[in-house]
């Protein structure tokens, strides 16, 4: 266990590494010239070169990825080309700070729904009652936010007049309950599948005949091995979220006047702010790796059958 | 600048299909120049709701109704009060590096130069309290007001005026543009390629006159620096915190940021010493960070909101209860065109440009597709536009001539001879802009018989192509910058400027643009003006489609003397609440 | 499918035999639902592919004069703001929708990932680590910005050489927007194969150890036989229902293309740009057509998809009864 966790530490950096080189030269080199942007239309082609000289944008690239390196080591990601003034991580903090609080409020809104739905219809396996919970979620699952999200501030923000139409006031506050439900119900279908999904496989489990035939109460082998392994799919669809937890869809802010991630970093892919890019590249990167890790350690905790190394574990 | 144009242009077309917010749209738009642009965007945050654009006052929208629309103030008006609207987070706060709409719309209001744009559209005297011009129209002399102070209550000096020459231009500063804005005046040349330290036509007499030295008798040149790029900044604060000075401006506007939450809310206040008077309001809150403006404004929750396409069906209505909110207005300074590389066959044979003017019936599209909200552009220059001639002669929709004019060409009227046409716009930033374009290309197969194929690009690459003038035709618009003729004739048709995207070049044309330039006689430099526009009409690399920008929007009735200009001005001191 | 015509010996053992999917698939018929889900999708299929036959119009014909009608005889799904029929651009949308997810699912997940997935899972080691983790990496790294990079550089050049074919064959081939599609499709599949490379991998880990599997070995099948004959048809469950759940991913990835300018070019009509276009308040409280059928369309789509990945894992997987 611990080699294996030293294993894949040892990773990360080269990962890392690779991943920022390439997006590094692919804004030396890609399609898009930032400084023709920052500059404005009546700039010439000498003033362009002027800045791009100015800010060593026309020194060898391995020489400005390893300055670039060397400020990201010190926690400097630059200053954003297009927010002239503003820092990187400035401008990132707040913004995933609110994207994070969204989705969770969103996992959480899927979970709690998603969880006791997979139970009911593992229960009734079979009869209609499994058939139409399982549709249900997959109706949810199958609406665009295009269509959702109008409809819900139509109806609870104009019609009801009970919700603001916009805005952001954190984790606590009426504004996230529109945003978190047109996110989250989506992820509703993927936790009742998972769910049922899993406790069918424990129901015909061996040591749950076991337990059933020992006498034990239902109550009992229902909590301690069902439930249990029922977290298996939590556990695996945060692994999966993960990747876009400090993101929201820009579809999304949009809508609801949320100041995330998504519209910054389709701004910054807009504009060719590399310095934006690039930094948001690493760190959902090294979230995405880390999260992972710690997803496959949790596994054989839940479930002893699972070893690392092994199937889950990736 | 086309840019910005296009982004005005954009959004003025986005508002026209989608009612929503995306500021950002917006912004991303924005890349250019921008100057007191109008369309802004950055009103309101995506189209939504923008109230840019437009000239002043309200001409009701409800012409249906006969009623006028503007609130008519029933209610008394009070002193004081907060204004809010849906904004969106300006790139920067510094003037001298502005180039977008949305950023121009917040600086107005808290910076100042030597001189401004009022609300007829006029350059007027800001911190200046008069110039005189000597050496034959090359020598501006600026008195500036004793009592024009900073928000901190320092006095201006002709000092804070010459150190701001000096920072915008100052090659460390990275100001874009300030080669179009400030480059006329002697000495910025050398300074902004780093040969010079300081600006050698710059000089400051004694502390509240400065002398600046032009290299020609530019008449243009006043108007020019209403940009933001001149602006007057405090040197102190500046140089306190040169990364952050911005979060709290030390400007001479009419009114103060008190809060800015990057993404989240702006709030100016007044500025009780205003020189010209000070606002009305006690303070304007921007909310920046999105939302539907038409829900928000349902709900009472912001002041003001641009009104889409597709809103505008329903509000138009005169029984729908916002009607009588609605205003109408003329559309911005800026035009939406197809341009034409001249080198490119078939687009090199003038009777081919001319045949497709004449196949589009911009009418039809205008008021069918785009609802109106767009004035079918018959020559260059928009209505209202400073040497605005409507004598101008453009092309009417015309088949019959277009396709004989087709036969007529080179190419002769065997439409194998023709070569392909591809145009390109760029991305669509989601919104329907292709809409008007497929209409158009509709057209031309329908009247001309000639498929033209459609591509878009992503923006980055579509400014870099155009620049490189790769495209064969392109769908683009532009915006004022400063209310000149120049403006538009000359930085887009003369054969040397950078932003001739055409490939167009005509000697007669260049000889004429070169004259108005230092003509002093402002009747004779706006008909040799009107030349020009005739002459570029007939040579047609361009197809002049229409003048954008929003024309409607929805102002609660307790809200005032709120303006909607065709170029970004500082407005908002003059708007009012009334306890309605 | 895959046709029986393995040695007996190891069709004692694999399950890969005609029998097993043959009870599958009668398994899947036998289900209503599974019936059901199959006729509409190949419904949608169809009548997306045979475009041109079954629309009533054009999915370029302006007509000025009937724009924004609402449901009539005429136009079942009305009409849009430049008088096309609604209907005509659901059906050529559905087309376009078809077309990009089956190349993408089949280039990216299918080819890229079950290879790759097969090939990390039984070989281990080295090779194994590799994969996952550049495949981890490919899945962390926000795809939208390396398509578009992809998609602005190989875009012309794709175009150039297609017009270079067409000249010599004298059909005009761009105009058909083959080149958007094929672009489009190479770009999102870079991105799609890693959750199926995961998911067969997991299963081979299981699987390798078994008895059949290491009873094919020591009979001396070679390693690709024994990937694809044997490992592979007992992950076929699973693999099915994360391609149906897939479709829904690259429909979406379509949606954010179209808004950055490089998806399909128009007039072309796909139904992604159709609902990003008419997605907000104010079409749906004046024109609510406009985005209602594009988007009932979709969603029964992906609903249908969604249900039958469903059954076929219930028929497929033989724990589940």
């Amino acid at each position: 266990m611990g080699t294996y966790i030293v294993q894949r530490l040892v990773w990360l950096p080269i990962i890392l590494l690779i991943i920022s080189f390439i997006t590094f030269a692919l804004g030396r080199f890609g399609p898009g010239d930032p400084v023709e942007i920052l500059m404005g239309q009546y700039a010439d082609e000498q003033v362009v070169e002027r800045v791009r000289e100015q800010r060593g944008l026309n020194d060898n690239i391995f020489v400005q990825y390893g300055r670039y390196l060397n400020n990201v080591a010190h926690g400097d990601f630059g200053e954003s080309f297009k927010y002239r003034g503003r820092t990187v991580s400035e401008l990132l903090r707040n913004k995933m700070w609110v994207s994070a609080q969204l989705n969770i409020a969103a996992l959480l809104l899927s979970v709690s729904i998603g969880i006791p739905l997979g139970l009911f219809a593992a229960s009734k396996q079979g009869t209609s009652w499994d058939i139409g919970t399982v549709a249900m979620t997959l109706l949810g699952q199958s609406i665009p936010i295009f269509l959702t999200a109008p409809v819900l501030l139509i109806v609870f923000a104009l019609k009801l007049d009970i919700l603001p139409t916009h805005g952001w006031g954190g984790f606590f506050d009426t504004r996230i309950i529109l945003p978190a439900v047109a996110m989250g119900v989506p992820g509703i279908a993927i936790i009742t599948r998972l769910t049922r999904a899993a406790t069918l496989e424990v129901i015909s489990q061996d040591y749950v005949r076991t337990a059933r035939a020992k006498g034990l109460p239902e109550s009992i082998v229902q909590r301690r091995h069902i439930l249990r392994n029922a977290l298996i799919p939590v556990v695996t669809m945060l692994g999966f979220s993960v990747a876009g937890l400090f993101f929201t869809s820009f579809i999304v802010e949009r809508f609801f006047g949320i100041p995330g991630m998504g519209s910054l970093f389709i701004e910054a892919i807009f504009a060719r702010d590399f310095p934006i890019i690039n930094a948001v590249i690493i760190i959902v990167t090294t979230m995405f790796v880390m999260i992972n890790l710690i997803v496959d350690l949790i596994y054989p905790l839940l479930d002893p059958r699972i070893r690392l190394g092994g199937a889950y574990a990736s | 600048m086309p840019l910005t144009c296009l982004n005005t242009y954009k959004q003025a077309r986005y508002s026209v299909f989608k009612e929503q917010n995306m500021g950002w749209k917006s912004l991303l738009l924005t890349f250019g120049v921008l100057i007191l642009a109008a369309a802004c965007s950055g009103s309101s945050g995506n189209g939504s709701s923008s109230e840019t654009s437009a000239t002043t006052t309200p001409a009701g929208a409800s012409d249906s109704n006969g009623q006028a629309s503007d609130s008519t103030g029933t209610g008394k008006p009070l002193e004081g009060g907060r204004l809010v609207r849906l904004f969106i987070d300006p790139p920067t706060l510094d003037p001298h590096l502005t180039t977008d709409a949305t950023s121009a719309t917040i600086i107005v209001e808290v910076f100042g130069g030597l001189v401004t744009i009022d609300t007829n559209l006029e350059v007027v005297a800001d911190l200046a309290e008069g110039w005189d011009i000597s050496g034959e129209g090359r020598v501006y002399t600026f008195r500036i007001r004793p009592d024009a102070v900073f928000h901190d209550g320092k006095p201006v000096t002709a000092e804070d005026v010459r150190w701001s020459l000096e920072r915008a231009t100052n090659p460390l500063t990275e100001a874009p543009n300030v080669d179009q804005y400030l480059g006329d005046i002697v000495g910025v040349d050398a300074k902004i390629n780093g040969d010079a330290r300081e600006i050698s036509g710059v000089r400051v007499v004694d502390e509240r006159t400065i002398e600046i030295t032009i290299d020609e008798a530019k008449s243009f040149f006043l108007a020019k620096l209403t940009y933001p790029t001149a602006f007057v900044l405090d040197q102190i604060s500046v140089e306190a915190n040169p990364k952050n000075w911005f979060r709290k401006p030390n400007g001479t506007g009419p009114f103060m940021m008190t809060e800015y939450k990057v993404g989240e809310t702006i709030i100016l206040s007044r500025n009780e010493n205003y020189h010209l008077g000070p606002p009305k309001l006690a303070e304007v809150e921007m909310i920046l960070s999105g939302g539907t403006s038409m829900l928000m404004y349902e709900n009472d929750e912001i002041d003001i909101a641009g009104v889409g396409l597709a809103d505008l069906d329903r509000l138009l209505d005169p029984t729908h209860s916002l009607n009588g909110e609605l205003l109408k207005a003329a559309p911005a300074f800026s035009i939406q065109y197809i341009g034409m590389n001249v080198n490119e066959p078939p687009l090199d044979d003038p009777k081919v440009r001319q045949a497709l003017n004449l196949a589009v019936d911009k009418r039809e599209i205008a008021t069918i597709v785009l609802g109106d909200q767009v004035v079918p552009a018959n020559g260059i220059l928009p209505p209202g536009f400073p040497g605005y001639n409507p004598s101008v002669s453009g092309y009417d929709f015309d088949p019959v001539r277009a396709k004989q004019l087709l036969a007529e060409s080179k190419y002769g009227g065997d439409l194998e001879n023709i070569p392909p046409i591809t145009i390109t716009t760029p991305g669509s930033f989601g919104a329907n802009v292709s809409l008007d374009m497929e209409v158009v290309l509709q057209m031309w197969e329908k009247n001309l018989g000639i498929r033209t194929e459609f591509q878009q690009t992503e923006f980055a690459t579509f400014l870099k192509d155009l620049n490189k003038r790769r495209f064969q035709m392109f769908d683009i618009g532009w915006i004022a910058d400063y209310p000149d003729p120049e403006n538009f004739l000359d930085i887009l048709f003369y054969s040397d400027s950078s932003n001739n995207h055409t490939n167009y070049n005509n000697p007669e044309v260049d000889a004429l643009l070169e004259q108005a330039r230092v003509e002093t006689d402002e009747t004779l430099r706006f008909s040799i003006y009107n030349q020009v526009e005739q002459i570029v009409l007939d040579d047609a690399p361009w197809i002049p489609l229409w003048y954008s920008g929003e024309r409607y929007l929805l102002v609660k009735p307790r809200v005032q003397d709120y303006l909607q200009t065709p170029l970004i001005i500082p407005k908002l001191r003059h708007v009012y609440l009334t306890d309605n | 499918m895959l046709r029986d015509d393995a040695q007996p010996e190891t069709e004692h053992y694999g399950q890969a035999s005609r029998s097993y999917w043959a009870i599958s698939i009668r398994r899947l018929l036998r289900k209503k639902i599974g019936v059901g889900c199959l006729a509409i999708i190949l419904l949608m299929y169809g009548s997306g592919i045979l475009a041109p036959l079954v629309t009533p119009y054009g999915y370029a014909d302006i007509d000025l004069s009937s724009t924004k009608q609402g449901p009539s005889l005429a136009h079942p799904f009305g009409t849009d703001q430049t008088g096309r029929d609604v209907l005509t651009r659901v059906i050529y949308g559905l087309r376009t929708t078809v077309i990009i997810t089956v190349v993408t699912l089949v280039t990216g997940s299918l080819a890229l990932g079950i290879t790759l997935g097969l090939v990390a899972g039984y070989f281990g080691k080295i090779i194994d680590s590799i994969i996952m983790r550049v495949g981890e990496v490919s899945s962390a790294f926000p795809e939208i910005f390396l398509v578009l990079i992809i998609v602005a550089t190989i875009k012309a050049p794709i175009t150039d050489w297609v017009r270079g074919i067409e000249d010599t064959i004298g059909i005009e081939i761009v105009r058909l927007g083959v080149v958007d599609y094929l672009v489009l499709s190479l770009a999102l599949a870079i991105f799609s194969w890693f959750g199926m490379a995961r998911l067969v991998r997991g299963q081979v880990l299981q699987v390798r150890e078994d008895q059949y599997v290491e009873a094919a070995r020591a009979i001396g099948c070679s390693t690709p036989r024994i990937l694809f004959r044997h490992v592979l048809p007992n992950v076929m469950g699973p693999v099915i229902v994360m391609v149906s759940a897939g479709l829904a991913g690259v429909a979406g990835s379509e949606i954010l293309l179209s808004f950055l300018g490089i998806g399909i070019q128009p007039p072309t009509p796909s139904l992604g740009l159709m609902i990003f276009e008419n997605g907000n308040i104010a079409v749906l409280r004046t024109n609510p057509h406009l985005l209602l059928f594009p988007v009932l369309t979709l969603s029964l789509l992906l609903f249908t998809f969604n249900l039958l990945g469903d059954a076929v894992n219930d028929a497929f997987n033989p724990r589940a009864r």
